[in-house]
């Protein structure tokens, strides 16, 4: 269907978009965890809050793989649904932690961001990749 | 032959779609993202007005009360004199009256407001007496009318010390209002219509200047003058001490807007935002259901006016 072909390239676009902030982020942490340090300290508070964030950035790259994985072996780049979700949502993801990057919001947001943009496209193509290797489901 | 538009009317296609179904779910997330970011994005900066600004030439009055004391040598010693006959009473020998040779306001471009103050008044001094400092009081009344109403007694206060004796002083300056917090949008606002000084009092308190300007600071909408200074020295031993004030009354207001005005602002700033949005979501809704990518029902193409 020619809709779902221009589908494709905007997802793919919107998940490259995502993913390279969050490798950005990865690499200029230090002022996000500053934010959500209060005025005063220490160097193991700066630690801990620094490795929650890295955890946070890690599990995001990992649910990339698996989104990626779905994506370009077929199982879900031509679904309608599952391409709308992702577009949306990688969408509203890329612009959030734009904001989250040079407004300097605190580390709480990010963990939001993290389980409504990264979370529920994965979530899904878990579901599809169990449909389509395990129900035998056609991926239309 | 038709090489011409000549009229051109939009069909409407309606797509229908049962309650819980992902063309839903679509229709309504996009509703929230159109109607709700607009007032995050207006939100940001200075969505409800707190204050704004107005201009309106107030009516001054001088109420012809003063006070003023002078010191007339290095080691402290003062004359005074005032228009309170109880504050002439307690100088006792210090009195020295001055002769008020102007005292006049001026209403330059006949508009029925007074716009200046104009003040001579020459201090006659004994040949071994020197001024070297000058303190005066003026009391005035405030009115604005515009917005709200507001009344108030106030005090302009000139001030000026020297090592140098002097022999004239000449003060030029503004009377600017100075608010610490923002005017009401409407009523009557006459909690500062007390007089600064109180007349009555027989006792030397209600004259100490730090009293009088401590208390009238502590009011929230006060008038300060922003006075230039100009000191002669070189008095020849009986000449008379000469002040020459100019006090202009200037304009200029802060005030809180009222509910509809911020109202009106606050609409302007969500509307301008919500357009765009509207826009872009309008493009991405027909694009998702013309294509069917979320299986609805579209109706026939109907016409805006039925004919039949």
């Amino acid at each position: 269907m020619s809709a779902v072909s221009s589908l494709v390239p905007a997802r793919f676009l919107t998940i490259i978009a995502h993913l390279v902030i969050v490798i950005t982020i990865f690499w200029s942490r230090d002022s996000n965890v500053k934010a959500c340090l209060p005025l005063e300290y220490t160097q193991e508070q700066y630690e801990e809050e620094d490795k929650k964030l890295v955890v946070g950035l890690s599990v995001t790259l990992g649910l990339f793989a698996i989104e990626l994985a779905g994506f370009f072996s077929g199982v879900s780049m031509f679904n309608c649904s599952q391409g709308l979700l992702s577009i949306g949502v990688h969408a509203s993801a890329s612009v959030a932690l734009l904001f989250y990057l040079f407004e300097q919001w605190e580390c709480s947001v990010y963990w939001w961001i993290l389980a409504i943009c990264s979370v529920l496209p994965a979530c899904v193509e878990i579901t599809l990749f169990i449909a389509v290797f395990g129900f035998k489901k056609k991926a239309s | 032959m038709a090489f011409y538009e000549v009229y051109s009317h939009p069909a409407l296609i309606r797509y229908r779609s049962s309650v819980c179904t992902k063309a839903t779910l679509f229709a309504v997330v996009a509703l929230c993202l159109t109607y709700i970011p607009p007032l995050l994005v207006a939100y940001r900066s200075q969505f409800w007005l707190k204050t704004s600004t107005y201009e309106e030439q107030p009516v001054v009055r001088f109420q012809y009360e003063a006070i003023l004391i002078a010191t007339t040598s290095a080691q402290g010693e003062y004359v005074a004199w005032s228009t309170f006959p109880h504050f002439n009473h307690l100088v006792g020998a210090r009195l020295r009256i001055p002769a008020l040779s102007q005292v006049r306001e001026e209403d330059d471009n006949q508009d029925g407001k007074l716009d200046r103050l104009l003040l001579e008044m020459q201090l006659p001094l004994r040949v071994e007496e020197q001024l070297y400092s000058l303190q005066l009081l003026l009391t005035f009344s405030y009115q604005l009318f515009r917005m709200s109403t507001v009344a108030m007694q106030s005090l302009a206060c000139v001030h000026y010390s020297s090592a140098v004796p002097g022999a004239q002083l000449f003060i030029s300056g503004d009377l600017r209002l100075q608010q610490r917090a923002p005017l009401p949008h409407r009523g009557l606002y006459n909690i500062y219509n007390v007089s600064v000084i109180d007349s009555s009092s027989p006792f030397a308190s209600a004259y100490e200047f730090d009293d009088i300007i401590r208390k009238y600071q502590q009011r929230n909408t006060t008038l300060l003058s922003t006075a230039m200074p100009v000191w002669k020295p070189g008095r020849a031993p009986t000449a008379p001490f000469m002040l020459r004030a100019e006090i202009h009354y200037s304009t200029e207001t802060i005030y809180r807007p009222g509910f509809w005005e911020t109202i009106k602002f606050a609409w302007i700033q969500y509307v301008s935002v919500l357009l765009v949005f509207l826009w872009v979501f309008q493009r991405i809704q027909t694009f998702v259901f013309e294509k069917q990518l979320l299986t609805t029902v579209p109706g026939e193409p109907a016409h805006h006016h039925k004919l039949h």
